[in-house]
């Protein structure tokens, strides 16, 4: 009897023993699984890559498959060969050498949107500012405060609604020819990286991906939810003391955009001149804003807004 | 009698199985603060910031004379000094998380502290500056 009873605790203590060391090793496979490649859970398996591209360095963190990721890759590399202001097999590179280039719909798609904000913000914002840009030094390195009456003689030369776009329908191709005034250049860096984060995310989402962060080059776009289900954090730096949060927001299907002076610039004579141009003075904005960070559907147009109010303050709310 | 000895040693060896691998998966979260510094998208130098008692800096060299500094102190690491002439990847400061890399885009230098078991899902997943 006693021996019997001995054996039914002997046999509980068994069977509790097993359930925890189940209950552990089921524990440990679902941690790891979850960070590290799982192939019979291919939904799951985390996939990452670094893309230097469009002057900027993109991370990108998809769960999904590696596939994706090259897809994402190539489309990041069409885009950059057709909108590069450098690179001088670019649309926008003809376009402002010859004045006048037939574009891909990437490129028309881009421009008219672009316009579309440039007028929304008042000229806030300018895709025709690239001369000024450049003669500052901070497209090149070579940095200087221009001459006063340099700026003035450029500044005459970005009125963006000398930018045209001429669509016509050929069957079923539409022929996008854009033109620019004699002394203009278009630069679409501002809105490039936004566009493009727009355009990746639609083609995660179309292939069916349900979580994904793309980081380009501090334009931070999220598709769905983290695969726990809980949404991304994204922190926000300190503008005024490297290294540290300022806060962090919490995201799900989302885009933040954070612009400001605080990191591209030079100094001259004692003077901190910082890369956010002013469109109607030609002058780094003396907005008062360090820094400016917007969340919101698009990247395009967080960008935008992003660089805006960094700018000048229009759309801060 | 017999089957309950049998079911004790099952129950050790799980127990055992299970300890070893909680033991091992908690050892590696510990060890997870790699900072590796790349360039060109080649690791050339490696450090383990959780194992860094006294701070130092370190010389990273590449070809034609240019060269970066990276300090490291304990848990943290930064560029202090780079001959590039935007000067980004100095203004960025320190990191302690894997949350973002310091880019110096001139140099096409990284320095990214290596995402761990626990700091994907605790920790920042992005950096915005």
């Amino acid at each position: 009897m006693r021996m019997e009873r001995t054996g039914i605790c002997m046999r509980y203590i068994a069977a509790a023993c097993c359930a925890f060391a189940l209950f552990l090793s089921a524990g440990c496979a679902a941690d790891s699984g979850e960070i590290s490649s799982s192939s019979e859970n291919q939904a799951k398996t985390k996939c990452t890559r670094t893309v230097y591209a469009m002057d900027t360095v993109m991370d990108l963190t998809v769960y999904g498959d590696e596939e994706i990721l090259d897809e994402a890759e190539t489309l990041i590399g069409d885009l950059e060969a057709k909108l590069s202001v450098t690179d001088s097999g670019s649309e926008i590179y003809k376009l402002n050498h010859e004045k006048e280039a037939a574009v891909s719909n990437d490129t028309a798609e881009l421009i008219l949107r672009a316009l579309e904000l440039c007028e929304r913000t008042d000229g806030a914002l300018n895709i025709s500012i690239y001369p000024i840009v450049a003669e500052w030094g901070f497209t090149t390195g070579n940095f200087h405060v221009p001459d006063e009456t340099v700026i003035a003689g450029l500044l005459k030369n970005t009125d963006y609604s000398a930018i045209r776009v001429e669509r016509t329908e050929n069957g079923s191709d539409v022929i996008s020819v854009v033109s620019v005034g004699a002394d203009m250049s278009v630069d679409l860096g501002s809105v490039a990286k936004g566009y493009t984060g727009d355009r990746i995310s639609a083609r995660l989402r179309e292939k069916g991906v349900a979580s994904a962060l793309l980081n380009l080059g501090g334009n931070v776009q999220a598709v769905g939810e983290k695969p726990d289900g809980s949404a991304w954090r994204i922190a926000i730096a300190d503008p005024q003391s490297s290294g540290t949060y300022l806060g962090s927001v919490e995201i799900i299907d989302k885009a933040v955009i954070t612009s400001g002076g605080y990191q591209r610039y030079f100094e001259e004579n004692g003077v901190q001149y910082h890369h956010i141009i002013d469109p109607s003075t030609g002058y780094p904005a003396a907005g008062g804003l360090i820094s400016v960070t917007i969340v919101g559907d698009s990247g395009l147009e967080g960008n935008f807004s992003a660089l805006n109010g960094a700018k000048t303050q229009v759309i801060q709310k | 009698m017999k089957k309950t000895r049998i079911w004790i040693v099952i129950t050790a060896l799980l127990l055992a199985v299970s300890g070893g691998m909680t033991f091992v998966l908690f050892n590696q979260r510990a060890a997870g603060s790699i900072a590796n510094v790349y360039v060109d998208g080649q690791c050339v130098y490696s450090v383990d910031l959780s194992l860094v008692t006294a701070p130092f800096t370190k010389e990273i060299a590449f070809d034609e004379g240019r060269g970066s500094t990276v300090s490291v102190e304990s848990g943290r690491i930064c560029i202090s000094a780079a001959a590039c002439p935007d000067q980004v990847c100095v203004r960025t400061g320190w990191i302690s998380d894997s949350a973002a890399p310091i880019v110096c885009l001139p140099h096409r230098l990284l320095v990214r502290i290596e995402e761990n078991a626990a700091g994907g899902d605790q920790g920042f997943n992005s950096v915005v500056r």
